[in-house]
């Protein structure tokens, strides 16, 4: 919080002395939040200005969509893998091939492929966080203690509901944070899909900032993307400290 | 505490019994042991003879990799059942379930219903003292509540036999006692059939209606000592200390051997 505040105090004061160039590429805080506050929140051009919380809400579905539907998947994956020996000699190599492969190099595909909507993004983040976590999935697994599926076995439980019943609730923390810990990329994914090809969300913001040579808009942007990439990751571990507590 | 008669049925009869591990060894080799239904047998031996591999292999989880066969009432066992559950040393409880929903976790995969099910816990809970910490979690319990925690869970879904595999050795000594007072009352409310691998001679002479010592290499029984009888439950009397001695002597002589 203090260093926080010394940061946006030493730029305010640097921006009010300096003047010229420097005051003009980075605008200090007050000046471009007034902009804006003017603006009631509305970025863009006349009819087509849309609200800033419009831009913060595609980007967050984004997220949250791809981030969901490659952790289910990852999960299910990883139950694939663990419980078939087949499936793991002729999947894993290729989960080995795709993993390394940025989410950003899938964008000019997907955009091909999907067309410039929603899918496009979801399509972006599912593959920046997927395979890493099939991954964790499957060391998770290895690491669950082997008594557990010994006593859930004995107990009566069928293969089914020892996967269910036990694996399952013993892999999800480490998952979890994983996910957690990758969410920076997705973010980061997200956003330079939407600077390169989207035409809404954060990541567009600044780069109408840029088309209009408009850097209170850059700057106020940026200050968007890191407050709500900040919240998100409070909220996901709020997830992890009151959903998923439990350690192996 | 009385006596299970010497002409007790058999619970499991275990014949020319060999296990092979994946690396060549074979812990076990053409052993062959009878253990009665309703008493309390502890198995001892140095570490790594393979008492381990025995009490699992006595609970069906070593199938395929044994030869021979283990016969559980007469029948030989081809896969673990329900009706045989083993305790561990450690790892019993599922971290994300609280004590109520551990105990209980057997039940869900068989009939009845709820309210007979949670009846059913709830006895158990005050069977082994733990009424007032159902709603707890295993990280906030003490090793020993953990370890009466598996042994509830392993009666509720009342087996006819419990494996316990060392289930006191992470225990201080007053702890540990208190548990042995603990199975022996449970033993005599149900009159299960229990075997118990454990390392400490004192324990195993205790509790054991009957104490095995395995040693060698392949393993094979060396002492096999009835110890169902009053006198020698006096931890101080001369019956307890000559057969710990015996067994003691026993186990470091089959250590120096290797």
């Amino acid at each position: 919080m203090l260093s926080v505040g010394m940061f946006v105090g030493l730029w305010e004061v640097s921006g009010q002395l300096g003047a010229g160039t420097l005051a003009s590429v980075l605008p200090p805080p007050s000046k471009f939040l007034r902009g804006v506050i003017e603006s009631d929140f509305k970025i863009g051009l006349g009819s087509q200005a849309a609200s800033v919380w419009e831009s913060v809400l595609a980007t967050f579905l984004r997220v949250f969509a791809g981030m969901t539907v490659a952790f289910v998947a990852a999960i299910l994956t990883g139950a694939l893998l663990s419980l078939s020996r087949v499936a793991t000699w002729s999947l894993s190599p290729l989960l080995h091939l795709l993993a390394p492969i940025a989410p950003i190099a899938w964008i000019p595909t997907a955009i091909v492929v999907f067309g410039i909507s929603n899918l496009t993004a979801i399509f972006i983040v599912f593959m920046g966080v997927y395979f890493i976590l099939t991954l964790a999935t499957l060391a998770e697994i290895r690491r669950v203690p082997p008594e557990f599926s010994i006593v859930a076995g004995n107990l009566g439980a069928t293969p089914l509901q020892r996967w269910i019943f036990v694996v399952l609730p013993a892999v999800l923390p480490g998952v979890f944070a994983l996910l957690r810990s990758n969410f920076l990329a997705a973010w980061m994914a997200v956003l330079v899909a939407e600077m390169v090809g989207l035409r809404d969300g954060l990541g567009a913001i600044i780069m109408m900032g840029r088309n209009l040579f408009n850097n209170e808009l850059i700057l106020f942007g940026m200050l968007v993307i890191g407050v709500s990439g900040f919240a998100v990751d409070k909220v996901l571990g709020l997830i992890a400290k009151r959903m998923l507590w439990w350690r192996i | 505490m009385l006596a299970p008669s010497r002409l007790a049925p058999l619970a499991f009869r275990v014949e020319r019994l060999t296990v092979d591990y994946e690396r060549g060894t074979s812990p076990l080799q053409d052993l062959d042991l009878e253990i009665r239904a309703g008493e309390i047998t502890c198995i001892l031996g140095e570490s790594g003879c393979g008492k381990t591999t025995l009490l699992k292999t006595l609970g069906g989880f070593l199938i395929g990799r044994d030869t021979g066969g283990v016969l559980f009432q007469g029948r030989y066992l081809a896969a673990p059942t329900s009706d045989v559950v083993m305790i561990f040393q450690e790892n019993n409880l599922f971290p994300w379930l609280n004590v109520r929903a551990n105990v209980g976790f057997g039940l869900r995969f068989q009939l009845g219903s709820r309210k007979q099910q949670r009846q059913a816990v709830d006895r158990i809970l005050d069977l082994v003292g733990l009424d007032h910490a159902a709603s707890k979690y295993p990280h906030q319990l003490s090793g020993g509540m953990r370890q009466r925690v598996a042994i509830a869970r392993a009666l509720v879904t009342e087996p006819q036999v419990l494996l316990l595999d060392e289930p006191f050795s992470a225990l201080d000594i007053s702890l540990r006692r208190r548990m042995h007072a603990l199975m022996q009352s449970l033993w005599e409310q149900t009159r299960k059939t229990m075997v118990m691998v454990t390392h400490n001679v004192e324990e195993a002479i205790q509790l054991g209606h009957r104490v095995i010592v395995l040693g060698g290499s392949p393993a094979r029984v060396l002492i096999d000592k009835n110890c169902n009888f009053t006198a020698i439950k006096d931890r101080y009397g001369p019956e307890f200390l000559s057969l710990q001695r015996e067994i003691e002597d026993m186990i470091y002589e089959g250590a120096d051997e290797e």
